[in-house]
């Protein structure tokens, strides 16, 4: 048994190396992916000390109205466009109905809230786009959807074309938003709401408008994520899990740091894949559901506020 | 001091001593090789402009800071660092300069919990309520009682203190603190925000503390009056070093003092 | 003026302590737990009784369970569905391996094992705080989900994965399983919500419950009055993981009679987290307030179309239900962050001095 745990999976790596650098290839994609998604979330509770927690419907939904509008006759890159649009109309609603009024509330409260916006997220998608899975409209947006081989240690890797795509998407994407984050006015705005409310609106920051910028942004980055998860599966509100698998990574990284997102996102996809492929059968299956969330506990127990997270530091 | 004084003052034991403790956080050097005693039944303060370390000294005491460098003697045991559980429950007592009470929770819950440690009865008891856990929370409430009664803080004994002013929130955390009959009280600029009213108030509690209960205090205050007059001796910090350390007057002329509160002439 | 206690005054500190030391909360509690005990099983209705007052007992004895752990000791904690489950697994596999003994105080056994693990996945809480813990806590959430579905020794092995109540009786009662009526069913949980309801207000009102206020608060300071911060927190999460088993144990034994993993997702966590928030965090009588608004509502709303005459799909009554609870939730935060505790306070206040303003 003590074999079968910590021998027999690492010479099963070291036998097979083009499997393994297939493992790893597949677990460094989800990982990006996670990432992606993890990274809605830093934006928001960098900017406005909220667990969003409905970012991951926000991504389901996305997707879901992409393909649905595809569906009913629109024509994909204008379904896009309006996709768009439709995340800054959430965020727009989501600052006036539920931001505002609950502004200098405690954070659970605002995460409560998060989590009502997601039922009612959930109930309105099931409603209008209706419950059967999707198959997402790849092709029509212009991602590549062919793979080509790779030879390595006498052995082929799969490469999808598409996952090369997510990362290539996905990297652009946090980096844009980096810079933006930290070279910008608005990003300078976005960090001094996400320090002290109070103090930014005496300095003249319109909290309105940095939460629509902030949400929109999440938004769109929910959209893209929905776009590459359903591209690689089916699109549908199973998509739900995707979302809780990126909250141990937003812990692992740090609930406030961008470049904790991609490490923490890279982590965790890497080590759940290696985790479910060679030690997944001693287990059973389905440990990837919280295999995710152990790897970040283990972390976390050595720094409690995640890998890049700030300390938090009480005074008396 | 004259020949008799010192005697009686050697006379008098030491209840706490810190040597040579340096303290640093990262590059910043909070306290450098400060040493000096506190006798048992003194009123001490310790002074010294903004940022002189004063506060990191108290937390040093506490077990909040452990210091790089030096020793901690309490009640005879000498130790490198403290542990504030330890300080808890070998008598050190302590309020905050920025008031740390328990937000949620009235005045009586607040003082109430100072009496933590005395509190004895096993969980068990506690599921029932009647019984040795209702008997134990009687006499400690009478306790508690008497405490509100020195302090003359009935009258907002249900009210939750978050809700208090200021002042009143000063005079609570000190309740709470002598709540845990402490040998060693350290009061964190208990006169901050007061009027001169309430400072009086707050300095006959200090010398009533003191002389009531036989609780010794250390001090941290900027008010020079009351400092002269409360106080029974001075240490003076300034940039983490120990200046001067002696009686009111003596410290009152020192003029490495006077050059740190207003600064050297150039 | 209804609520004036002019004329009572409290002579000792035991009556100053007492739970309801206004006596006309004392005579609204008699007159409540008449009601509940005599009036109701007499005159209420079968669809009454199962499946709205024993689930609303159920919900709120889990919403206490998880007050005790959020609300009072500041723990956020989004694991409650699963020591529910633990508690109802556990409860299972007792009586398949002791039928003779009293399924109640199975039940109540199986709390402990709830407890136990609770103690286990509480251990975090030393290292990790705030939203960083309530995200490890959904590590037990998700864990404990699986081992429902991947130890069949705790389903006894049945093919279908789901459990089956059997029949226990006390006294020649059924009590449980399908022979059992809803209205002995409803009288063995109202004893048991009232007796760990009871249990539950004396601990938070003495040493226990203070210490964990303590922690909540300003841990920094609470450790300075001597409190031991993990052995505070663990107990926290074992008393709290306790309420959460029993509720779980008798939402399957009483209520729904089976259960397969799948009732106890984060579905049902997140459910009685709102309870508990809507209700107001840190009250015990808002747990019952959140567990009446968050169970009650949907209940109603589904039954309201055939009332009326109405033909809509059971999907889009599900879906509307989920849209109306999600925006509800978000207008009574608006309203009243502090949930309908905050409410009933404000509401005595204004009984004490009606029929004037102020």
């Amino acid at each position: 048994m003590l074999h079968q745990i910590f021998v027999a999976p690492f010479v099963q790596m070291a036998t097979l190396p083009d499997f393994f650098l297939q493992v790893l290839w597949e677990g460094f994609v989800g990982g990006v992916l996670y990432a992606l998604i993890a990274l809605g979330f830093v934006l928001i509770f960098k900017a406005s000390g909220i667990l969003n927690f409905a970012q991951g419907i926000m991504v389901v939904f996305a997707a879901l109205a992409l393909v649905w509008l595809y569906e009913i006759g629109v024509p994909a890159y204008i379904a896009l466009a309006l996709c768009i649009l439709m995340m800054l109309l959430l965020a727009v609603g989501v600052e006036r109905l539920v931001l505002r009024p609950l502004v200098n509330q405690p954070d659970i409260i605002l995460f409560m809230a998060t989590i009502g916006l997601t039922y009612f997220l959930i109930g309105l998608g099931e409603f209008i786009f209706g419950g059967e899975p999707k198959v997402m409209i790849t092709r029509q947006l212009g991602i590549p959807t062919g793979s080509f081989e790779l030879e390595a240690f006498g052995g082929f890797i799969i490469i999808q074309q598409l996952d090369v795509a997510a990362a290539v998407i996905a990297i652009a994407m946090v980096l844009v938003i980096a810079v933006f984050f930290n070279r910008t006015k608005i990003g300078r705005a976005l960090r001094a709401v996400a320090d002290d409310h109070q103090a930014a609106l005496s300095v003249g920051i319109s909290l309105e408008t940095i939460w629509v910028i902030v949400w929109f942004t999440a938004g769109v980055v929910a959209l893209v994520a929905g776009i590459m998860w359903g591209a690689r599966s089916n699109v549908s509100f199973a998509l739900e899990i995707v979302a809780f698998k990126a909250l141990p990574v937003i812990i692992l990284g740090g609930l406030t740091s961008i470049p904790g997102a991609i490490v923490g996102g890279l982590i965790i996809g890497i080590g759940e894949k290696i985790g479910e492929i060679y030690w997944g059968p001693l287990l059973g299956s389905g440990i990837e559901n919280w295999l995710a969330y152990f790897i970040a506990l283990a972390f976390l127990m050595f720094r409690p506020q995640g890998l890049f997270g700030e300390r938090i530091i009480e005074r008396v | 001091m004259s020949a008799p004084e010192t005697a009686a003052a050697a006379a008098q034991e030491v209840l706490l001593a810190v040597d040579n403790i340096s303290l640093s956080f990262g590059g910043v050097r909070a306290l450098r090789n400060v040493g000096f005693n506190i006798r048992k039944g003194e009123i001490r303060a310790i002074i010294g402009p903004n940022g002189a370390g004063k506060t990191s000294m108290l937390n040093v005491i506490n077990g909040f800071y452990h210091p790089q460098q030096g020793t901690i003697t309490f009640k005879g045991e000498t130790r490198r660092d403290m542990r504030p559980y330890i300080a808890a429950s070998q008598g050190i007592a302590r309020t905050f300069q920025n008031v740390a009470l328990f937000k949620g929770m009235s005045t009586l819950d607040n003082i109430m919990s100072g009496r933590t440690l005395k509190m004895q009865t096993h969980f068990f008891w506690h599921l029932l309520h009647f019984g040795p856990a209702r008997r134990e929370e009687i006499a400690h409430r009478e306790v508690v009682e008497r405490i509100i009664d020195f302090l003359e803080i009935e009258h907002i004994r249900r009210t939750p203190v978050g809700r208090l002013p200021y002042g009143l929130q000063k005079r609570v955390e000190l309740a709470r603190a002598l709540a845990t009959e402490p040998d060693l009280l350290l009061l964190d600029e208990p006169m901050t925000g007061m009027n001169v009213e309430e400072k009086e108030d707050m300095s006959r509690f200090i010398l009533d503390t003191r002389d009531q209960f036989d609780t010794t205090i250390a001090l941290i205050e900027h008010d020079m009056a009351v400092v002269m007059d409360l106080s029974d001796r001075v240490a003076v910090l300034d940039h983490g070093e120990l200046i001067a350390d002696g009686t009111p007057t003596e410290v009152q002329g020192n003029e490495r003092v006077i050059e740190a509160y207003l600064g050297v002439v150039h | 003026m209804l609520y004036r206690e002019v004329g009572q005054y409290n002579t000792s500190y035991a009556q100053d302590m007492a739970v309801f030391p206004i006596r006309q909360d004392r005579v609204a509690i008699a007159l409540i737990l008449v009601i509940a005990f005599l009036v109701l099983p007499l005159t209420a209705s079968n669809f009454f009784l199962s499946s709205i007052m024993i689930p609303f007992l159920v919900f709120a004895l889990a919403t206490i369970g998880l007050n005790l752990l959020t609300g009072y000791a500041g723990q956020i904690s989004l694991g409650a569905g699963a020591f529910m489950g633990v508690g109802a697994y556990a409860c299972y596999k007792l009586t398949i391996l002791f039928p003779d003994v009293n399924i109640i105080l199975l039940v109540l056994v199986s709390g402990f094992f709830a407890a136990g693990i609770g103690l286990v996945f509480g251990i975090p809480s030393l290292r990790i705080k705030g939203f960083y813990l309530a995200v490890a806590t959904l590590a037990a959430q998700f864990f404990l989900e699986w081992c429902f579905i991947r130890i069949p020794w705790l389903y006894n092995y049945n093919i279908s994965g789901a459990i089956e109540v059997p029949t226990r009786t006390m006294f020649g009662v059924p009590v449980v399983g399908p022979a059992a009526t809803p209205t002995v069913r409803y009288l063995v949980v109202l004893a048991i919500v009232v007796l760990l309801t009871w249990i539950a207000s004396n601990l938070v009102r003495g040493r226990v419950g203070r210490s964990w206020m303590m922690v909540r608060d300003m841990d920094i300071a609470a450790e300075l009055m001597g409190i031991r911060l993990l052995r505070t927190k663990l107990v926290a999460f074992a008393v709290s993981s306790f309420y959460c088993g029993v509720a779980g144990a008798m939402m399957v034994f009483f209520w729904f009679g089976a259960a397969e993993a799948s009732a106890f997702s984060i579905r049902l966590s997140f459910t009685i987290l709102f309870m508990a928030i809507i209700g107001g965090l840190g009250s015990l009588v808002g747990s019952f307030f959140g567990a009446a608004f968050i169970w009650i509502p949907p209940v109603v709303l589904r039954s309201v179309p055939e009332a009326v005459g109405f033909r809509i799909a059971a999907e889009t009554v599900e879906h509307l239900s989920l849209m109306i609870v999600g925006s509800l939730i978000i207008v009574v935060l608006i309203l009243e962050p502090h949930g309908f505790a905050r409410l009933w306070q404000i509401a005595k206040q204004k009984l004490r001095v009606w029929p004037f303003p102020y």
